[in-house]
């Protein structure tokens, strides 16, 4: 199944990026041969002498950006994020460990890289980028979530990890008038007896599951953990209390993500039941990123499903 | 490997050799003492870079306020650490006890470089990482028109590293005429030599055709290192310098074996004769 309209979020990084450029001369962009997947290459349309594609080496394209950073200019890194992962010792051993001012972007996240099979899809990423030390992980949930966030991103001192997807990107939050802030999550709906906390393109079905449990008679709080790390604990705390019971969703690994984030304030803050929805396995081929969260029932209907056990 | 001999016309007075000459000898007796401190510090490589680093930070480095006019030393093979301390406490910048207060908890000085340390440029100790970052310097440098220049130090055991290969190709790329490479070539490594492990005879033609300026010297002898830093510095390209060395330079109980350390017995009767 398929939603109305959508925004490509690679798309909107882009521009946002080249907006940017505008205003700031150290800001750099790099890819490793993926300018083109990613949409970077729109910023050396724009900008060719701040633009740099190093070829197939992203372990060169992170310790070439720590370099920059370290003498002044600030790096954007461009790439899909299972190939950055390739680098994550040089993510650790020079971004993180000398807390430098690098921007890593990544596109073809979770699912999204559909067609490429498993070998392309980054399940994995945020457990790796959470446990980094100065590092930020935030994963927004649409374009327009780009739009506001982007900026702050860059603006922000120190190493951010932000995580997008491809093409697919139901719109959930262009209605919305927030200012986004690192370090804070967003409630999408209001609700009384569970709270679904999301992130990224999987907000949507966090929003589909509620409408479908209001119909139940089940009133469902929905919340944006745009910023995994650092995390709001205020905000899930409060609804731990509130309604009693959460549900996560992620296009992620259950294994050390969003889920495993929240469970990490909740069992400190307010230990509440928790239920995980989210991959267990590696994932496979398919036409379109849709086909695969519902396969592999990353969908509403399993978060529907665990919050009906869950008010048992 | 064919090693560049001494020329006629060394841009250094005999005077100043032997001040360098004196450094090294310090610094080269301070790295065995700190093994009465600690250890397990890595001497055999420490004392194989002596005097790469004495001649860099002695003759060569210039500090500036700005990032873009100060020249950046970049120790990729991070497992120096003591060798790196030892010279720049001879220039000052470390506090001498502090060496003997190496990978103590309460000291300054780690195991490995790390940027908190006066006169560290680059966090260090994962092999292979050195030259990418100081291709990005580099870089950086270049963009802004300053005058910095960036010299990276990498071993050979650490040319197994993928990501050397990636930085080569990428440095001759951005045609970064302000980076100067070197690679120690002491045929060893962690597990053995380098001859048995992966054989590296074959490098100097690999850098050499991918498009860097490959120069030779003898890594313990300031003649010959001045001579070739001084030819570097004028070719506008990226230049890598082979320096031959000994692991364990000058401490006859581990020199040239892959041994990185010897007993504090043995490490006594040196001090004793030096």
């Amino acid at each position: 199944m398929m939603q109305g309209s959508t925004l490509s979020m690679r798309d909107t990084l882009a521009q946002v990026l080249v907006e940017l450029g505008e205003k700031d001369k150290d800001l750099v962009v790099m890819t490793a041969d993926v300018g083109d997947s990613t949409r970077a290459s729109k910023f050396k349309e724009k900008f060719n002498d701040r633009y740099f594609n190093v070829g197939i080496s992203e372990q060169d394209l992170v310790n070439f950006a720590a370099g920059l950073s370290a003498v002044g200019k600030k790096p954007v890194v461009v790439n899909f994020a299972m190939f950055l992962m390739r680098a994550w010792e040089q993510i650790r051993n020079s971004i993180s460990r000398m807390n430098l001012d690098v921007k890593l972007i990544v596109t073809h996240s979770g699912y999204s890289d559909s067609g490429d099979g498993s070998s392309h899809q980054a399940l994995e990423d945020i457990a790796l980028m959470r446990t980094l030390p100065n590092f930020s992980v935030v994963i927004p949930a649409d374009s327009a979530d780009i739009k506001r966030g982007l900026p702050k991103i860059i603006s922000h001192k120190g190493p951010v990890y932000y995580r997008v997807g491809r093409e697919y990107s139901p719109q959930i939050t262009d209605k919305m008038d927030y200012e986004f802030e690192i370090g804070k999550s967003y409630v999408l709906k209001e609700g009384s007896d569970l709270t679904i906390i999301g992130a990224g393109v999987l907000l949507w079905d966090a929003m589909k599951a509620a409408e479908e449990l209001e119909r139940k008679g089940i009133s469902a709080a929905v919340i944006n953990l745009s910023s995994v790390k650092p995390i709001d604990e205020q905000t899930i705390e409060y609804y731990a209390r509130k309604t009693g019971r959460i549900v996560t969703i992620e296009e992620h690994s259950v294994y050390g993500g969003v889920g495993s984030a929240v469970a990490e304030v909740v069992v400190r803050k307010y230990p509440v039941p928790m239920r995980f929805v989210g991959a267990t396995t590696f994932g496979r081929s398919a036409r379109s990123q849709r086909d695969l969260i519902d396969y592999y029932k990353v969908n509403y209907e399993t978060v529907i499903k665990e919050s009906l056990e869950l008010m048992k | 490997m064919g090693i560049k001999g001494e020329r006629d016309g060394i841009p250094i007075s005999i005077d100043e050799i032997n001040k360098l000459r004196k450094v090294a000898s310090k610094a080269r007796n301070n790295v065995i003492k700190m093994q009465f401190y600690d250890h397990s510090i890595h001497v055999g490589s420490s004392l194989s870079s002596i005097e790469i680093l004495t001649a860099l930070i002695f003759r060569y480095l210039r500090d500036s306020e700005s990032k873009y006019d100060k020249d950046w030393l970049i120790l990729s093979k991070g497992h120096a650490a003591p060798g790196l301390y030892a010279v720049l406490a001879e220039k000052g910048l470390i506090p001498e006890e502090e060496l003997w207060k190496i990978q103590d908890i309460s000291g300054l000085l780690q195991g490995h470089p790390e940027i908190f340390i006066p006169g560290i440029d680059m966090s260090t100790g994962s092999l292979g990482q050195g030259l990418s970052f100081g291709i990005g310097v580099a870089t950086g440098i270049r963009m802004q028109g300053g005058k910095g220049k960036v010299y990276v130090i990498m071993g050979d055991g650490e040319q197994d590293e993928g990501e050397i290969w990636e930085a080569m190709t990428h440095a001759v790329t951005r045609k970064l005429d302000n980076l100067i490479s070197f690679i120690e070539i002491n045929n060893y490594q962690l597990d053995g030599s380098v001859d048995d492990i992966k054989p590296k005879h074959f490098l100097p033609d690999v850098w050499k055709a991918v498009g860097w300026r490959t120069l030779f010297c003898d890594g313990h002898d300031f003649a010959s290192l001045i001579d070739t830093i001084e030819e570097a510095h004028k070719i506008r390209e990226p230049v890598v310098i082979f320096a031959k060395t000994l692991r364990g330079k000058g401490f006859p109980v581990i020199e040239n074996t892959k041994v990185q350390r010897a007993s504090p017995d043995d490490a006594r009767k040196y001090l004793i004769n030096a």
